[in-house]
């Protein structure tokens, strides 16, 4: 028995740097964008005094003295320009109106000669609940905006989830939009690949050979070499409509760039290999026997394939399509560099929010949307590939 | 014969299922035992822990008096020989034979000089820088076995090495490991499933079943005198007819069979009067003839089917209440079906065994 | 009949269909216009030149091999040392490891790479080779996992157990037995992670600092503000040099091969 264990003991040895790696480089930082998504500090950060007064406030009774003094003191004590003006955004988001409160509220305590008593004093507003519901709102460090402004839905003065009114509603639609080029694309790959997939199985040797050396041959070039390739060959001067001009299917020049028709074109052909091998791999395990069996049986060639073929073929067309599907949805560089604005993808505006406008909340939301329905689509595939296996 | 390997009360489980129990074996010295039995009966289980690939759950394993469970496989010093030949195959043939050499740290004169032999030894001289990916199967065979008795280990293992040869090659095969054993003088313990293999090849012979050994003897003790109906009927053919025991006179016993017959048959252990018993009679010792004989046990049968098999015939037959066979040598003549016949065998040919 | 050429007519189309633009681009890499279309007025190799001299595009090479390099030893090291723990049948939560070992080839790029810059920000490793290196072993390391255990699983195991029993000690059997079998596998991860760092670009937008833009990063940027047929010299490079390393390895392997 110590044989094995030291057997184990090694085995765990070797597995530990991996582990640890990608635990601490891969799982650490999908976390952390996930609490980026819940996470709002920019009011705690800055007013920890009031949070305390404020936890005891009943959000009804207008603001209390000690309430003012807080808010006076925690505001004095800034000295972060940046961290300002992230709070003052926060606020202005929830209410509007605060930006031009606390610009006059913060000259206001700037004045050493002749400090305000309280906040009423520098401005009315104070006296109302309203903004001040608003600060006790944006206090907690946890926020589900983010995730509900993510698929478009918001939380009303009262509190409660409803739709985000339509000029604020643009995550769904680019979800939507995602799916759907997706969907195109997979269709597509299926179109082709499929029937692709079936004659390259029934063939043998060379013929065979340069079916799937075609297939593989794009899988080994970089997926920026082949997404450059259609950048220069989908231009209003480019290759192709040159060649169609020339043979006189069309006259002027087909607009095939920075359009849904190009990012469709272009990600079928990166993604087509990722739906024949599959297809493939599943066709040569069914015997080569099976579809003259049926026709010595009177099968119609057609039916054959309806009632043969077809069925036990449909496991590795559902594999391919839901590979093929899940790259679709998360891809990146072929939409930014084919697609025209209307075709950004999740993935863009997931870096948009990241490196544009540095707004970590909205790109940690949209990117725990996309990641879980990676996961769950990635779940189904699994469990997909393992009934293939385990059901034979 | 001292006992070189024992097996002292072995248990093996694998998870709830038992595959080995509680199991006593002895080998001598310079003796060939085979293991033989059907798939799963535990007999190539037996040989993974005497090699060290596998633990015992409960029991001892001892070399020349020593326990052994704790010793690593590749201290063991015994010579494994494979069924699917296990030959390393970015290695030539020559650096197969010469690893276990390189292991123990002899030097390249050494290595180059017993290489050489134990190449000679199966015939293969000229086969030492092929691939294995090169040789036939027979040929990767004789390297396997070149391999494990280059180092001249204590003891040789062979896992049903011949399986994966046809016919004609795996008799020559049979007969050359036999033939090494008595030049060399080694230990083997070999596993087989196939028991003609068994009785060609060994001093004694285990019969495996469901993990226990249901008789242990030499090659003419398992097949003339079968402990059990198990062994009677996986060694060879044999005629199995119920009966019960009438009376008993020392080494033979009166049997009564269920169509009234009266059979004298020699007997296997200790059985008690009125027990029900079987017989097993083996075909090829019964005699067929048109008139009844004296002196011996004789049965009232009619052919069913004759078939001629070459290098014997094949007849069956039916008596009263129960089917026989009997293999008649070539020069016998036909027995087309219908015949009427009386199959004739002595005492000696005929034993009882206890269910 | 019909139905066979109909067949071979749709095999051919979609092999062009998937063929075609990579061969297309190739050419242009040699054109002398400055423009990217057929036909060729000239050949020339002013562009490679640009890739070789001009000092956004010599710096994004030297990048991309020292990127390259680190990320090919980190994720081949790793990897391969998780591959032969993994196949250890008595390993608990084996399973779940292998699935986390392979994730990050199904999480998108972009969901991972705002992570990691948060991640990177906070040890102060963005603006270094170190972080990129990082993070292209993170989703190269996959593709060693999935070659090695490929090639172990060729391993019979009885050959190793054939070694111990011939007295070597389990050192001895993976030095001589199981390393040598399983090389292929290694080096053909290795590759693989090579062309994985190389073609990487989204996580490097996130994580790489401008002293640090990669060859792929360098055309990214070069598609979008200002095309040239430099990108076409580029890509040439880019297919010469995954076509140069498959060809070394599988020279290599034969020799090696032979050797023995």
């Amino acid at each position: 028995m110590s044989a094995a264990s030291s057997r184990t003991g090694r085995s765990l040895l070797l597995l530990a740097p991996l582990l640890f790696f990608l635990i601490g480089f891969f799982v650490w930082p999908l976390f952390s964008m996930m609490s980026q998504s819940v996470s709002d500090p920019a009011v705690l950060r800055l007013l920890p005094r009031s949070a305390e007064v404020l936890a005891d406030w009943d959000r009804n009774s207008p603001p209390t003295i000690p309430m003012q003094t807080a808010l006076m003191k925690d505001l004095k004590a800034v000295n972060d320009d940046q961290a300002l003006g992230d709070m003052v955004r926060r606020l202005n988001s929830a209410r509007s109106g605060f930006r031009t409160l606390m610009g006059k509220t913060t000259s206001a305590l700037k004045e050493t000669a002749n400090p305000p008593v309280d906040l009423v004093s520098i401005d009315k507003r104070w006296e109302k609940p309203e903004f001040w519901l608003a600060i006790a709102d944006a206090l907690s460090p946890y926020t589900d905006r983010n995730l509900l402004a993510a698929v478009d839905l918001g939380r009303n003065a009262a509190g409660d989830i409803e739709h985000l009114p339509p000029d604020q509603s643009v995550n769904g639609v680019i979800l939507m939009r995602t799916f759907w080029i997706a969907a195109l694309v997979t269709f597509a790959c299926v179109c082709i690949g499929f029937p692709y997939a079936i004659i390259a199985a029934s063939l043998d040797g060379w013929k065979r050979d340069l079916m799937l050396g075609a297939v593989l041959l794009p899988l080994w070039t970089s997926l920026l070499v082949r997404t450059a390739a259609w950048f220069i060959l989908l231009q209003e001067q480019g290759l192709i409509n040159d060649l169609l001009r020339a043979i006189g299917l069309i006259d002027a020049p087909l607009a095939l760039i920075f359009n849904r028709t190009g990012v469709i074109i272009a990600m079928t052909h990166v993604l087509l290999p990722f739906m024949v091998l599959p297809i493939y791999s599943v066709l040569i395990t069914i015997p080569k026997n099976l579809m003259p069996a049926a026709a010595s049986l009177g099968a119609h060639p057609l039916r054959a394939f309806l009632r043969v073929l077809l069925p036990l073929s449909l496991r590795g067309v559902a594999s391919g399509a839901l590979l093929v599907f899940i790259s679709a949805i998360g891809y990146y560089i072929t939409p930014a560099l084919i697609g025209g604005p209307s075709d950004q993808m999740i993935s863009s505006i997931i870096a948009f929010y990241a490196t544009g406008s540095a707004n970590w909340g909205m790109a940690g939301a949209l990117g725990v949307v996309l990641l879980v329905a990676t996961l769950l689509l990635y779940s189904v595939y699994a469990r997909l590939s393992s009934d293939e296996v385990g059901g034979r | 014969m001292a006992e070189f390997i024992r097996f002292d009360r072995i248990t093996k489980f694998y998870g709830p299922l038992c595959v080995v129990e509680n199991l006593d074996l002895g080998i001598g010295k310079g003796e060939f035992v085979s293991l033989l039995g059907p798939s799963g009966s535990g007999k190539t289980t037996l040989l993974m822990m005497l090699a060290g690939f596998e633990q015992p759950t409960a029991g001892e394993i001892l070399l020349d008096g020593t326990a052994i469970n704790a010793v690593p496989t590749y201290k063991r010093d015994m010579g494994v020989v494979f069924q699917s030949y296990a030959l390393f195959p970015h290695m030539s043939v020559g650096d197969n034979i010469a690893f276990p050499l390189q292991m123990r740290g002899i030097g390249k004169a050494g290595i180059d000089e017993r290489v050489k032999r134990a190449l000679d030894m199966v015939q293969l001289s000229t086969l030492s820088d092929r691939r294995p990916s090169q040789l036939s199967g027979g040929q990767q065979q004789r390297v396997a076995l070149a391999r494990a008795l280059v180092f001249e280990p204590r003891v040789v293992l062979m896992d049903e090495p011949l399986g994966a040869l046809d016919k004609q090659l795996r008799e020559q095969m049979q007969l050359d490991i036999r033939d090494l054993h008595r030049r060399l003088g080694l230990t083997i313990v070999f596993v087989t499933h196939d028991q003609s293999e068994a009785l060609t090849m060994s001093d004694r012979v285990a019969v495996f079943n469901q993990g226990k050994i249901e008789q242990i003897g030499t090659p003419r003790q398992v097949y003339d005198e079968p402990a059990t109906r198990f062994v009677a009927e996986f060694i060879g053919e044999t005629n199995l007819v119920e009966g019960v025991v009438e009376t008993v006179q020392g080494a033979e016993a009166t049997v009564r069979l269920p169509s009234g017959a009266q059979i004298v048959s020699a007997v296997s252990g200790s059985i008690a009067s009125g027990q029900s018993v079987f017989l097993s009679i083996r075909p090829e010792r019964v005699d067929l003839s048109e008139t009844r004989s004296e002196g011996r046990n004789v049965l009232e049968t009619e052919v069913t089917d004759s078939v001629y098999q070459g290098d014997h015939l094949r007849v069956q037959l039916h008596n009263a209440t129960h089917p026989l066979i009997a293999k008649l040598g070539r020069r016998s003549r036909e027995f087309p079906p219908g015949t009427k016949v009386f199959a004739a065998f002595s005492a000696g040919d005929c034993r009882v065994i206890a269910p | 009949m019909p139905m066979k050429v109909a067949k071979a007519t749709f095999a051919m189309l979609t092999i062009i269909f998937l063929v075609a633009p990579l061969i297309a681009i190739l050419p242009l890499a040699f054109t002398s216009s400055v423009i990217l279309t057929y036909p060729i007025p000239s050949w020339s190799l002013r562009w490679f030149e640009e890739l070789f001299f001009a000092d956004a595009w010599r710096r994004a090479i030297f990048n991309s091999l020292i990127i390259g390099t680190g990320t090919t030893l980190l994720a081949t090291a790793l990897g391969t040392a998780a591959s032969l723990g993994l196949r250890n049948r008595l390993v608990l939560f084996r399973g779940s490891m292998r699935t986390l070992f392979l994730l990050p080839m199904v999480v998108p790029a972009v969901v991972l790479g705002v992570g990691m810059q948060v991640l990177l920000a906070g040890f102060g490793l963005t603006n270094s080779y170190i972080g990129v290196i990082i993070a292209h072993t993170v989703v190269a390391v996959p593709f060693v996992v999935v070659s090695v255990t490929g090639a172990l699983a060729g391993i019979d195991e009885r050959v190793e157990l054939a070694a111990q029993s011939l007295g070597a000690s389990p050192a001895r059997v993976f030095r001589r037995i199981t390393l040598p079998l399983a090389m292929p596998g290694v080096l053909s991860g290795a590759v693989l992670a090579f062309a994985t760092s190389l073609d990487e670009v989204v996580l490097t937008l996130f994580v790489a600092g401008p002293n640090q833009r990669t060859l792929a990063r360098q055309m990214f940027s070069s598609i979008r503000e200002n095309i040239s047929p430099a990108i076409a010299a580029a890509a040439f490079l880019f297919i010469a040099g995954t076509v140069l390393i498959g060809l070394v390895v599988v020279v290599s392997r034969s020799i090696m091969a032979e050797r023995r």
